[in-house]
């Protein structure tokens, strides 16, 4: 929760930040701390461009990531919400990552019902070693994020 | 081990929902609807969820008290009823029987209600009995009376589904009466033109078809803007005015200095949105009107409903299925509070306490002399009381500190007051002030019936047995009436109480616990073989013709200016009720919310510089 | 309803049961009552009325774990015991089920797929409704039509908890709708989608359809829907049917290493 906290901070402060004119997705990435959040920095080491709309918490394991998260996320006018955890089988706590891999496609399900379109949510598995992959992921799902347009949720509260 | 539900009445609002009580092992567990009742058909709101909650709460009077030297102790039946008794015996004798008063309880049951009244008039000889309706919907009782002979809700709940046209003003029914604004929101789905006007955005709001605010306090200008749209189009129900009104041309003469310009001046609606609503509300078949507080408690209240019964009047949308005049009143039992004489100018059912005719027919069955004059209200009594005329008070399960428009000004009044004794469950603020506090019980203890807002008697039914020592607020009321030598008090139930009510009142004449056993039946009821009234004035109306009044617009008696310059209005939350004497002992409730609150226009709170969630003092001319 | 009864009678005599918890005919209304003796049998009823009897029961058998008890059930009922049973809130083993099969007119109105349990004393079975009831015509809407109709439905929303007070599924003494976070307290509406999608995210692989939710619901927002399209993908994902048989863990309970069907 201490994470959504902190999430919700930074969220209210780019949307104030970003400029009206072009659209600048929000996106909010829940990153698995031993792998992607890893690759994350990885990519930064190494210099790999990626757009910084994507604003990076940190978990424990993507296990741990619930959907209520997710769905905070969303409430609070995320554009988008990109879960990355560990490669299956390579998971910390061995199968966190199953249970992940077993959500998120029931989320998806729940906002398309919603309206929502379900491109909005993104799942993938990257390794600490992965930093290019990582900023590649992040390139596409932005601009995945950017053709959708703003959620419809944003300025709902 | 055993385990059953108990059918009763919700204790809350004035919506009247049917609820069970379960009851595991002779303790209160939770609360189911009833799915099969006829106005909640399964529903409830948090507050009907949780109405067992605040039952068995720690801080629930125990034992009676009485105060020494400053301080409650805890003390017998005996001790407590006898100085009660000898303390108002004593007020009575040395300075009359007007220098005592009693309020009632919109929360008690009509047979309390009713012995009270009793034992005010009857044995301690006042007619100063009133109680908090006096602050919501006496304005509601005085206006509808005065157009149509009857001051309650015209037609039924169930029935507003039915209608084409739903009017909600000063009244945000989603928080206030949940179960009430779950019908207007089927009405809309089934097609309903839905108008709301209110100064604030409500949850109503979102689906009205025509929302507009008017500045507040202007309701007469913007009726009067309406109707003289609806004659000058001719929208209005000439034969309707013709066959069964009177006082119409008045109402045109002056509805017609009441031009839409001058509205749109004073009210700040559109006349684009004037004639939106005159032409909306006039040309549906069936058009009904539901306000509430946001109407009655203003300096004009009595106007603002006066002119909302020259509305459908106008356009003879009275005394037919899915339409009417329809004020929600707060409390469960407001209804049966008014309806049972707690008023100091009437006996029940709205009879005359100046009528030497009505009054001897209580003189004969009670077999004592009853006071002529009509006594004070709840506002005069204060003052009396500051005054030191009154010299001492009962009040039962009401909190007037805290509802009561000054809470400086009660709280003198009741500490000036040579005895108070209050009847409650709860140790409310007002009881703190209190020399004797006798310990009653709640709705889920006792047997006896409320009368909802649309004028359904319902049967209330024991759950449990009382808690501690306390006792069933009728059975204390016969007791002490008796301790002071009261006459006719001996009832063995409230059923027997319920017998000589319908004795006594005509509109509940044909009642009986039989009859309403299931399902409820809507007064006026007349006889045993009288079905009841779902909606009212259907072939006459209960003063024979409808009457229009001309109503002026007058501003309200104060206005902002430069040294208050903003308007503060009050508001309903669904998760709290009244002062919060039951609501805030429920943890369910008080999750959700435990402060009272204040909104405000966010260019007000910007232009003084105040962030949301902020503290902030208000101050008005009143305190 | 003299089956019922009689069997009642019976299983009281012999002390198989210690409590019958079904439903009493008082004061023209049905409501749960606890039958402990035959006296006062002549009051049980079957019903089309419902309530969560199976919801009522986890108050008597967690407060006498190791009594026997006897519950009235419909298809519906049965389907949310077997539920609980697997997540551990009731004890079939304790439990003398007699069974009830709804007329047609309440499978209809229910739209029920299978309006009778396993077993019956009572009723004949009537034909089950298939179809979705609105789950089509809202999945038949475009995107942002669709994301209007519920903001709608949820505007409506007054924040009774009636869904989740009814669900015989909902049992935590914690419970993520009062969490002040994600859902803000004191608000009505309260913040929608949030406080609604939470509740659907919890019925994932529990909900067994029983509609006492949607009853609940006095502004009658059509929730079930909601909670029937996640069980049609919990059963295309994972090929599981919660309340279908005692065998079995529904696939968000547990950590598991297989996410999703065997494919074949
Ligand atoms: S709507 Fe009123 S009567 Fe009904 S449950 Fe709520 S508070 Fe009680
Ligand atoms: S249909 Fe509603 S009440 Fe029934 S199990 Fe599903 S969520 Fe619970
Ligand atoms: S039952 Fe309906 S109104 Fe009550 S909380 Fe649930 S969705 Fe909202
Ligand atoms: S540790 Fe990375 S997904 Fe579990």
């Amino acid at each position: 929760m201490r994470v959504l906290a902190h999430a919700r901070g930074s969220i209210t402060k780019t949307v104030i930040q970003k400029g009206q004119n072009q659209f600048n997705p929000i996106i909010i990435g829940f990153l698995c701390t031993w792998c992607s959040y890893a690759g994350a920095d990885q990519a930064g080491v190494s210099r790999r461009e990626y757009p910084p709309n994507i604003l990076p918490i940190r978990v424990m394991c993507s296990g741990r990531i619930s959907p209520h998260h997710i769905l905070k996320a969303f409430q609070m006018g995320a554009d988008g919400v990109l879960v990355a955890g560990c490669h299956l089988g390579e998971c910390h706590y061995i199968r966190g990552n199953y249970m992940t891999a077993k959500r998120i496609p029931v989320v998806k399900e729940l906002l398309s019902f919603m309206g929502l379109s379900p491109q909005r949510l993104g799942l993938t598995w990257v390794s600490a070693s992965e930093g290019d992959r990582f900023a590649a992921v992040v390139r596409e799902f932005t601009e995945q994020i950017r053709e959708l347009g703003p959620s419809p949720l944003r300025g709902v509260s | 081990m055993n385990y059953r539900t108990v059918l009763t009445t919700c204790v809350y609002c004035g919506c009247g929902c049917g609820l069970y009580l379960e009851v595991l092992d002779d303790e209160l567990v939770g609360t189911l609807p009833c799915k099969t009742h006829p106005i909640n058909e399964g529903g409830l709101c948090i507050k009907g969820w949780s109405a067992h909650e605040f039952v068995t709460s720690e801080k629930r009077l125990r034992r009676p008290l009485v105060k020494k030297d400053g301080h409650f102790v805890e003390v017998d039946w005996g001790e407590a009823m006898g100085r009660a008794a000898a303390g108002l015996g004593k007020i009575k004798e040395e300075r009359g029987p007007q220098s005592l008063a009693l309020l009632s309880s919109a929360k008690c049951t009509n047979e309390e209600n009713f012995l009270l009244m009793k034992f005010a008039r009857g044995v301690l000889g006042t007619n100063n009995i009133d109680h908090c309706a006096r602050l919501c919907h006496a304005s509601t009782v005085a206006g509808l009376a005065q157009a149509f002979g009857s001051g309650a809700m015209t037609n039924s709940t169930p029935e507003i589904e039915e209608a084409d046209c739903i009017l909600v003003t000063g009244s945000n029914t989603t928080e206030a009466h949940p179960l009430i604004a779950s019908r207007i929101l089927r009405a809309k789905e089934k097609g309903a033109k839905l108008i709301v006007v209110d100064p604030r955005g409500i949850q109503l709001s979102s689906y009205a078809d025509i929302h507009v605010r008017q500045r507040l306090g202007t309701d007469v200008a913007w009726i009067n803007g309406v109707m003289n749209i609806i004659i000058s189009e001719g929208w209005h129900d000439k034969d309707f005015i013709e066959r069964r009104t009177e006082g119409f041309e008045e109402l045109e003469k002056k509805v017609k200095e009441h031009t839409p310009e001058r509205a749109e001046q004073i009210t700040g609606i559109s006349q684009v949105d004037l004639r939106r609503i005159a032409e909306t509300y006039a040309k549906a078949e069936r058009a009904s009107i539901i306000y509430a507080m946001g109407i009655t408690q203003h300096t004009t209240g009595t106007d603002n409903v006066l002119s909302l019964c020259n509305l459908a009047l106008l356009t003879g949308n009275v005394g037919k299925r899915g339409s009417g005049v329809n004020p929600l009143r707060g409390q469960n039992n407001v209804q049966g509070a008014c309806d049972m004489g707690c008023l100091p100018n009437l006996l029940s059912g709205y009879q005359s306490i100046a009528s030497d005719e009505l009054r001897g027919k209580f003189e004969v069955e009670w077999g004592v002399k009853l006071p002529k004059e009509p006594g004070l209200t709840v506002v005069e009594m204060m003052e009396a009381a500051a005054g030191g005329r009154i010299k001492g008070m009962f009040i039962l399960g009401e909190n007037p500190l805290l509802s009561d428009p000054d809470i400086n000004h009660v709280r003198e009044a009741l500490q000036r007051l040579d005895l108070l004794v209050v009847l409650d469950i709860f140790l409310t603020e007002t009881a703190e002030l209190a020399d004797v506090v006798l310990p009653g019980v709640s709705f889920a203890e006792k047997d006896g019936t409320f009368t909802a807002t649309d004028r359904r008697v319902q049967r209330v039914r024991k759950a449990i047995e009382p808690l501690g020592e306390a006792r069933p607020d009728w059975q204390i009321i016969c007791e002490l009436a008796q301790a002071m030598g009261g006459e006719g008090f001996q009832y063995k139930s409230p059923e027997e109480v319920f017998g000589e009510i319908a004795r006594l009142t005509p509109i509940y004449a044909g009642i009986t616990y039989p009859r309403i056993e299931e399902r409820g039946v809507q007064w006026p009821c007349r006889s045993e073989e009288d079905p009841g009234t779902e909606f009212m004035h259907e072939k006459e109306f209960s003063r024979g013709l409808g009457k229009f009044t001309a109503v002026d617009f007058r501003e309200p008696a104060e206005l902002a200016d430069e040294d208050y310059p903003l308007m503060l209005t009050t508001g309903r939350s669904a998760f709290q009720f009244h002062t919060g004497s039951l609501s805030r002992k429920s943890p369910s409730l008080r999750r959700e919310l435990d402060e009272a609150y204040l909104e405000m226009n966010p260019l007000d709170a910007g232009e003084l510089g105040v962030p949301e969630g902020e503290a902030v003092k208000v101050s008005s001319r009143e305190g | 309803m003299e089956a019922l009864r009689a069997k009642v009678a019976q299983l009281l005599k012999e002390k198989a049961i210690s409590g019958f918890l079904g439903l009493k005919l008082e004061h023209g209304h049905p409501s749960p009552f606890l039958f402990t003796g035959e006296e006062g049998l002549d009051l049980l009823v079957v019903s089309d009325t419902r309530f969560p009897l199976t919801k009522l029961l986890q108050r008597l058998t967690s407060k006498y774990p190791e009594e026997k008890f006897g519950v009235m059930v419909r298809g519906c009922d049965e389907r949310s015991l077997i539920e609980l049973h697997k997540d551990n809130q009731v004890n079939l083993e304790h439990l003398v089920t007699v069974g009830v099969a709804c007329s047609q007119e309440l499978a209809q109105r229910c739209g029920c797929k299978v309006p009778y349990p396993s077993q019956f004393e009572v009723g004949e079975p009537a034909t089950g409704v298939e179809g979705g009831g609105e789950l089509e015509s809202i999945e038949g809407m475009a995107e942002d039509e669709r994301f209007n109709f519920w903001m709608e439905q949820f505007g409506k929303c007054i924040k009774c908890y009636g869904c989740r007070n009814s669900c015989p599924l909902c049992y935590c003494s914690e419970c993520t709708l009062e969490d002040s976070f994600l859902v803000p307290p004191g608000e009505t509406p309260p913040k929608a989608p949030i406080f609604h999608l939470i509740r659907a995210f919890h019925t994932v692989g529990r909900c067994i359809d029983c509609g006492l939710c949607e009853e609940a619901c006095p502004v009658g927002i059509p929730l079930r829907t909601i909670y029937k399209k996640l069980g049609q993908v919990v059963s295309e994902l994972f090929g599981y049917s919660p309340g279908k048989e005692v065998e079995g863990r529904s696939p968000l309970s547990f950590l598991g290493e297989k996410p999703f069907k065997e494919q074949g």
